[in-house]
């Protein structure tokens, strides 16, 4: 059937106004992005705001070490949990032997942050809220195999080309 | 937790992100993914460099923030950033395989009917798009698509607004041109 | 009889002492099992990690015991399959992998066909099942890129999948439609069973 042309061009104009689905992640991604590497043209802006960014969970890489030795290579990550009415939190996972003490978080505006160095390897680990509360990071991948009753994450650091 | 959402216009929430308020700017990045989002995927014509194109500018937003010289126009000049990084990430897609993936529906898989028939026009769509010119597609798509003005848009791409005017036609004849043989093939 | 009290003191002595945090009878039960590990040549510090995991939730004595036989006997099942070379990170994110379904014939092959250490590919294909892409799916998919992916690339793969879920793919067709995007050696469909993948061909 003989279809004006005029009228195929709308048909495509009302095709691609159609909503298209952008992944909701990308706003935690962009934050993300945006802790790691504070502008230098921050105009007074204060290095907690940077951290304050990471409003989206999930460990960040801050730091590699150069070093030819893979078994002795440690990446610097960052963690960081969002909890404005918190009095406490602390990181507890496989590199600090579960222990609340070991890794406090720091907060400022609300977002919980900590940074600790790890070797390669999947570590499984969670946030402890106010010592009591047993949380984990809605930005990492869950820790399927969980035997003691509460959520944990996983992070690995890998080796070659990571 | 998460990111803070806030009725705010985009001034006051650039006038927040400038005092060192982060989540304010989260509050911006979430009112414009989508809109910006839907320019990027169609410019460009794959998803993920779509998206990566809009976190980049995202980022560059952010950054350059102080160069945005009117809060109240925060999104036009955030679309002017998206436009240029658009730019060069068409060029270097041009060399490469992409995947027509885009919605939830492709990646869903057409079973048949009506289901098969959107993915194909979709299809068709994409690649009759794919054909234009690169400046072609883009005035059609800020014009059309996106609704912008043409003073607008001459801002945004720095071109003439007779220029804008001559690629919109161009690219509506080579739309209506390639669809045409699509369905004849 | 002072001999013996000698002794025992000596294997006290010997106990991890982050072990204390355990109640005596758990203790010396973990203890227990984590010096048969030892001398199997399992890495115990995965043991240890999990025994502490459980004192600082406050779980039971017996089901921490527990955890730590299974995860022994798990460390152990992976070594099988990844050889005895195989890091202690390795064996820990084979486990990972084992109970995500994978079974001991893909973590050989994924042994075959990627160069060490293979504790990101391991890991990945643990958290896309976690993310709720069928086993043979996600080991189909990590075997695909295995050969030339690094591990940056298996990271990103698993990123792009988790995003496909949350914009409302099945797992399964996510995962296939992003390995079919970019891989080099192509699975088709998510209905392939990767125990029939040829094995490349050895130098």
């Amino acid at each position: 059937m003989f279809e004006r042309a005029d009228d195929v061009v709308e048909r495509v104009i009302q095709h691609l106004r159609r909503p298209v689905a952008i992944d909701p992640g990308l706003d935690a991604r962009v934050l993300r992005e945006i802790a790691q590497a504070p502008p230098t043209n921050r105009r007074g802006w204060p290095l907690w705001s940077a951290l304050a960014a990471a409003a989206v969970l999930g460990a960040i890489l801050i730091a590699r070490p150069w070093s030819r030795d893979e078994t002795n290579r440690s990446d610097l990550l960052q963690f960081v949990f969002v909890a404005p009415r918190a009095a406490s939190v602390s990181l507890v996972g496989d590199f600090n032997d579960w222990d609340p003490a070991r890794s406090p978080m720091q907060t400022a505006q609300g977002v919980w942050a900590t940074a600790v160095r790890l070797a390669p390897g999947r570590y499984r680990y969670a946030f402890l809220v106010n010592g009591v509360d047993w949380r984990a990071d809605p930005g990492a991948p869950t820790a399927r195999d969980d035997e003691f009753g509460t959520a944990s994450s996983v992070v690995t650091v890998g080796g070659r080309g990571s | 937790m998460g990111i803070e959402r806030v009725e705010s216009s985009d001034a006051e929430l650039v006038r927040r992100v400038r005092a060192g308020d982060i989540g304010a700017y989260g509050a911006l990045v979430s009112r414009y993914r989508d809109r910006l989002g839907r320019y990027a995927v169609h410019m460009i014509g794959d998803h993920e460099d779509a998206e990566e194109a809009l976190q980049d500018s995202f980022v560059r937003a952010y950054r350059s923030l102080a160069r945005c010289y009117d809060p109240a126009r925060f999104g036009a000049w955030l679309y002017g950033i998206l436009v240029n990084r658009c730019r060069t990430t068409g060029a270097r897609a041009a060399r490469r395989h992409r995947m027509f993936v885009r919605d939830a529906d492709a990646l869903n898989g057409a079973a048949h009917g009506d289901q098969a028939d959107r993915v194909e026009w979709t299809d068709a769509i994409e690649r009759a798009l794919a054909r234009l010119a690169p400046e072609y597609r883009e005035a059609f798509l800020l014009k059309h698509v996106e609704d912008l003005e043409y003073e607008a848009i001459a801002e945004l791409t720095g071109a003439g607004v007779s220029a804008l005017k001559m690629r919109v036609k161009r690219a509506r004849e080579q739309l209506q041109l390639y669809l045409r043989e699509a369905e004849h093939v | 009889m002072i001999l013996a009290a000698l002794l025992m003191v000596v294997q006290v002595a010997a106990q991890d002492p982050r072990l204390e945090r355990l109640d005596p009878g758990t203790r010396s039960a973990v203890s227990a099992v984590v010096d048969s590990a030892r001398g199997d040549g399992l890495p115990v510090e995965p043991l240890i990690q999990r025994a502490l995991e459980g004192a600082t939730k406050g779980a039971p004595g017996a089901r921490i015991v527990a955890a730590v036989r299974r995860l022994t006997v798990d460390l152990g099942a992976a070594r099988l399959a990844l050889g005895t070379n195989a890091s202690a990170a390795e064996l820990e994110a084979g486990v990972a992998a084992l109970r995500a379904g994978a079974t001991p014939e893909i973590l050989a092959h994924l042994r075959d066909l990627r160069r060490p250490p293979l504790t990101m590919a391991l890991s990945v294909l643990a958290d896309l099942v976690a993310s709720g892409v069928p086993a043979d799916s996600a080991a189909a998919a990590v075997l695909a890129l295995a050969p030339h992916a690094r591990d940056a690339d298996l990271v990103e793969f698993r990123r792009a999948v988790e995003r496909d879920i949350a914009l409302g793919a099945p797992p399964g067709a996510a995962t296939s439609i992003r390995v079919n995007a970019g891989a080099e050696n192509v699975f088709s469909g998510t209905g392939t069973n990767p125990g029939t993948v040829p094995r490349p061909r050895r130098p």
